[in-house]
């Protein structure tokens, strides 16, 4: 490694000097930012600021143009995930969920949940087809893991029902509870809250922040919702046009005159138009 | 919670009752033709529609639930026939020998094959897997030292430890295969490796994410519906007896995907049921109509109007005939 990254005991993720651009435009800008390890982290801006694409370079959906993604992992060592393929991320610790759900609307609730431990399975297929102990002690081990998470998410009463025809509500809980079952060390969250109201949003802090002590996660959240941002975040990244604005406390970044600008800015955009 | 845990996987296991159920029905047929309320012939379209199921099983798990098409099917069935024959007849092996080279050879011409055009998605995949399936037509029709080329090629009832089978006794044996292709089939869709297939099928995004890797998935269900096609294969050669290299074309691959379409994707028990309108109804019902029963290309016809009917207005496969049924009964039981 030609240069060395400095990481702090504290730090789990480590966002160098991102930047990826589409068809000339620049998305994401030389971005850098470090979350630390149990923190509630925020990412948020205006419409189009290129959040969800800083979660698809974070997660290997996309190859940055530039840029270094560390990432403490399971065993506490840090890893360039650029070096990683998509699918492999998973087994670092690190797991998320999509802005527009991605679910498996002809499975149950509990089956939804335990795709999230698929790395996990020993067993092979053909154990699996002859329902061989193990492979039938595995599954058993899932589903009651399953059933607790379903339990803290207050949709155990849904548990064999299917994914297809529910509320939305439920939807992004058995997203997150799906996340849960890869034994994450790191979440990263594509607008939790949206679509949710009011009551189902309170509920949604609550459940975040006992993940956050009871599973022993590191939470990494985009979202417009700014009085849940502002109540569970203990520190928020401000981003606009793919440009990092500011970084800090919610009440610092209440308080930033960038940020307001970009807001502000970005609805008088719209208005102009 | 525990309790319901529990009871829900009892639940589970008594779907295996209604497989063991499907080829008790099967066997029926055995006493009712003893009884000479039913020809042998009859035995011999049942018989069939038994090895189509076992075919058609494999194909659900590939098309149904890991959502991916092959038009090649017939081709690897029919390796399969050809192996068997060959080497229970030609090289007089012991039926278990030959099972295992018989399934294991095309298994592998299937890895290889997978593992090439697995990249592929899509319209693609049908192509390259009908390339594929016309290929090993061609090989059967020009490789005739093996095959007997359009002569055709013969085999006997299987002989299994020196215990020869009959008519009666081969269609029992298939009866029984049959509930263990099925009891087999749904513990694979039931595991975290069916699951891995329905995630590829309906979010490549959410496998990626999970850890699913899709190439080892899609050739793992290719082999899947390998491994049934090639034990469908082996069970047509020692049923019929006999076997031309026309059989392994498209026409045939097609009725697979007729059979899967007309039973209900998705649901493990559908094959039978689609294997049941395709294979049998026109053989036993059809046929006997006057006039049209006998007009050539009825069964064609009656399979290609069967399919837009059930994507029409019964897309889930006429196996859900039987649910929507019971919840009727139900209904007009309990008049809840
Ligand atoms: N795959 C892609 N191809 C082309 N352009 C893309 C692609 N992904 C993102 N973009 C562009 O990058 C910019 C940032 O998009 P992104 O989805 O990251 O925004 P966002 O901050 O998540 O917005 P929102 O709050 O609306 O979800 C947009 O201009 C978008 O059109
Ligand atoms: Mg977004």
């Amino acid at each position: 490694m030609k240069d060395n990254p400095i990481f702090r005991n504290d730090m789990i993720l480590k966002i160098e000097d991102l930047s990826i651009s589409f068809g000339g435009i620049k998305a994401v800008d030389a971005v850098s930012f470090e979350v630390n390890e149990k923190e509630i982290y925020g990412l948020i801006g205006p419409n189009g600021a290129g959040k969800t694409t800083i979660f698809n370079i974070i997660t290997q959906f996309y190859k940055p143009d530039n840029g270094k993604v560390y990432f403490k992992d399971k065993d506490l060592k840090w890893k360039n995930l650029i070096d990683y393929k998509t699918h492999d991320v998973v087994k670092t610790g690190l797991i998320r969920t999509f802005q527009n759900l991605e679910l498996i609307q002809d499975l149950s609730l509990l089956d939804n949940l335990l795709v999230g431990s698929h790395t996990f399975y020993k067993s092979t297929a053909l154990e699996q087809a002859l329902r061989m102990p193990r492979a039938v002690k595995e599954e058993r081990k899932f589903r009651n893991k399953a059933m607790e998470i379903m339990k803290l998410l207050n949709i155990s009463d849904k548990a064999y029902e299917l994914v297809y025809g529910q509320p939305y509500g439920i939807l992004k809980k058995v997203e997150l509870g799906r996340t849960l079952m890869s034994e994450p060390r790191m979440i990263i969250l594509d607008e939790p809250a949206a679509g949710l109201n009011e009551r189902e949003t309170a509920e949604l802090a609550d459940i975040l922040k006992h993940i956050r002590t009871d599973y022993d996660t590191t939470i990494f959240l985009v979202e417009h919702d700014m009085g849940l941002v502002m109540d569970i975040c203990d520190r928020i990244c401000a981003i606009s046009f793919g440009e990092k604005l500011a970084e800090g406390t919610p009440a610092e970044i209440q308080n930033n005159s960038f940020v307001q600008e970009a807001y502000l800015g970005s609805e008088e955009g719209e208005l102009a138009e | 919670m525990e309790k319901k845990l529990k009871s829900r996987f009892n639940l589970l296991e008594n779907v295996y009752i209604n497989y063991i159920l499907i080829g008790i029905l099967f066997l029926i047929a055995i006493p009712l033709n003893q009884a000479g309320i039913i020809g042998g012939s009859v035995l011999i379209t049942l018989g069939s529609v038994i090895l189509y199921s076992v075919v058609g099983i494999g194909m659900n798990i590939l098309l149904g639930y890991a959502g991916l098409i092959t038009l090649g099917g017939a081709g690897f069935m029919g390796l399969a026939a050809y192996l068997s024959a060959y080497f229970t007849r030609d090289l007089n092996m012991p039926f278990l020998f030959s099972l295992i080279f018989s399934v294991g050879i095309p298994i592998i011409i299937g890895i290889g094959i997978g593992l090439i055009s697995l990249r592929l998605g899509g319209y693609y995949l049908a192509i390259a897997t009908l390339g594929i399936g016309e290929v090993l037509k061609q090989v059967f029709i020009e490789y005739d030292v093996f095959t007997g080329g359009f002569s055709g090629k013969s085999a006997g009832y299987i002989n299994l430890f020196g215990l020869q089978f009959d008519r009666i006794g081969t269609y029992a044996l298939y009866a029984v295969i049959l509930i263990f292709a099925l009891i087999i089939g749904h513990n694979i869709v039931n595991s975290a490796t069916g699951r891995a297939f329905m995630t590829m099928r309906s979010s490549e995004a959410a496998a990626q994410a999970m850890g699913i890797r899709m190439l080892k998935y899609k050739v793992l269900a290719f082999v899947i519906a390998t491994i049934y096609s090639t034990i469908g294969g082996i069970m047509y050669m020692h049923l019929i007896k006999f076997s031309f290299p026309t059989t392994w074309g498209l026409g045939m691959s097609l009725n697979f995907l007729s059979i899967v379409v007309i039973g209900g994707m998705k649901a493990i028990a559908g094959p039978v049921v689609g294997a049941l309108f395709v294979i049998a109804f026109p053989d036993l019902v059809l046929k006997n109509i006057p006039i049209i029963g006998t007009s050539p290309g009825v069964a064609y016809i009656f399979n290609g109007v069967l399919i837009v009917v059930v994507l029409l207005f019964y897309n889930r496969g006429l196996i859900k005939i039987f649910t929507d049924a019971k919840v009727l009964i139900k209904k007009l039981i309990g008049g809840k």
